[in-house]
């Protein structure tokens, strides 16, 4: 398989990943406690907000390739746990739609792991980056005890998943343009 | 009539055409009958540092626009608008913004629409389009997908068709000797729809 269609197979993988994300973040808005976003924890308290990454096209164009998957790649094998959790505590959260959030959380999970595949292909055929960023862990393995600081804390990790997944995706369908030699872009 | 300090300022929304620079707007509240000025100030995630707006003319009225240099994306923009006269000030509620949420791209351009002519089959339209100028996809930054709807210039019902991300599109077996019309719009992958195009008229040649 060449690069393009890889890379091609990985966006459209990051694609669904995110819109996914947007997906479950509507369903939770359907029914939300009204102080909610106003307690959920800033974005900057995210499990990956530590990890560097481009803040905008200029600084994105200048990475190497090597180095952009390298980032995907941490920011993605960095929600392995906190997908497990998320899957996990769905079918008990506090929401009346929470079968639909658990099937999609579940979807979440198979999408995240598909692509983790795909981006080791990838890696394996461009080659590694010598500033390969590792994976950041989440601290502390529960969402909280009563119904709304779960509900809350799930909306909160989802929240950054989506943003995380949206970076993903953006990263990878620059690389696509990359490989593509713009034919398609 | 009774001078006042002004009323409460409203953000009414932001936009980012191309995932590069944005802009937003507000509505301003009661003058309380004085001359009164606003100001926007934003405070970025992760830094403490307040700014003020950094360009209050290029979007025109009540608007600040953030060109290159001033966004970022990934990143939770703080906004507020304060409103202020010789009596007093008055704040808007905050909005929090990250610009991958409010992209809406500009409509598409150089719509152009030919009856193409091939031997022995019925003529077919092909419509053609560019992307909008600003939203560079030729690097990938931006992924756009395209919409264009049809209707014939007698009628009141539009048709639409997805393009995907192509950036031509053909309708086959046109009515013989009619006006079409055709519109373009776009939307990022992650985003909304722009606006549609303006219209582009094709007539299709009599050919029963
Ligand atoms: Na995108
Ligand atoms: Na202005
Ligand atoms: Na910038």
């Amino acid at each position: 398989v060449g690069l393009g269609d890889m890379l091609e197979r990985a966006s459209q993988l990051s694609d669904k990943l995110h819109s996914l994300s947007t997906s479950l973040t509507n369903d939770l808005d359907t029914h939300f406690p009204p102080m909610g976003k106003i307690l959920m924890p800033r974005p900057s308290m995210c499990h990956t907000a530590s990890l560097q990454t481009p803040h905008d096209k200029d600084q994105a164009l200048r990475v190497p390739e090597s180095e952009l998957l390298s980032i995907a790649r941490a920011l993605l094998l960095s929600w392995n746990d906190p997908l497990l959790l998320l899957a996990s505590e769905a079918p008990t959260l506090s929401h009346p739609q929470n079968g639909a959030i658990y099937s999609k959380t579940r979807e979440l999970q198979d999408q995240s792991n598909s692509l983790s595949s795909g981006l080791d292909r990838l890696i394996h055929k461009i080659g590694s980056s010598s500033k390969a960023l590792s994976p950041l862990p989440l601290q502390g393995g529960d969402l909280g005890s009563d119904k709304n600081s779960r509900l809350i804390n799930f909306y909160f990790l989802l929240s950054c998943f989506r943003r995380d997944s949206h970076k993903i995706d953006n990263f990878l369908k620059l690389l696509r343009c990359r490989a593509a030699k713009q034919d398609r872009c | 009539t009774r001078l006042s300090p002004p009323g409460k300022p409203k953000l009414t929304g932001c936009r980012s055409p191309e995932k590069e620079t944005f802009t937003c707007w507000w509505e301003p509240g009661p003058d309380g009958g004085l001359p009164t000025s606003y100001s926007l100030y934003y405070r970025k995630e992760n830094s403490d540092t307040v700014h003020e707006c950094p360009d209050y003319h290029t979007a025109g009225k009540n608007s600040c626009f953030f060109n290159k240099n001033d966004t970022s994306i990934w990143v939770n923009y703080n906004i507020t608008v304060v409103a202020t006269n010789a009596l007093g000030r008055n704040v808007s509620d905050p909005v929090d913004v990250d610009v991958v949420y409010i992209v809406q791209p500009h409509m598409p351009e150089n719509v152009t629409v030919v009856v193409q002519e091939v031997d022995g089959n019925d003529p077919s339209l092909l419509v053609r389009w560019e992307p909008p100028r600003k939203a560079d996809t030729r690097s990938g930054w931006i992924t756009l997908v395209y919409e264009l709807r049809v209707k014939l210039e007698k009628e009141e019902k539009w048709e639409e068709h997805f393009a995907g991300q192509q950036k031509q599109f053909n309708i086959f077996s046109p009515h013989s000797g009619e006006v079409y019309m055709v519109q373009v719009r776009c939307k990022p992958d992650h985003g909304f729809w722009s606006e549609w195009s303006s219209t582009s008229y094709v007539t299709v040649p009599d050919y029963i």
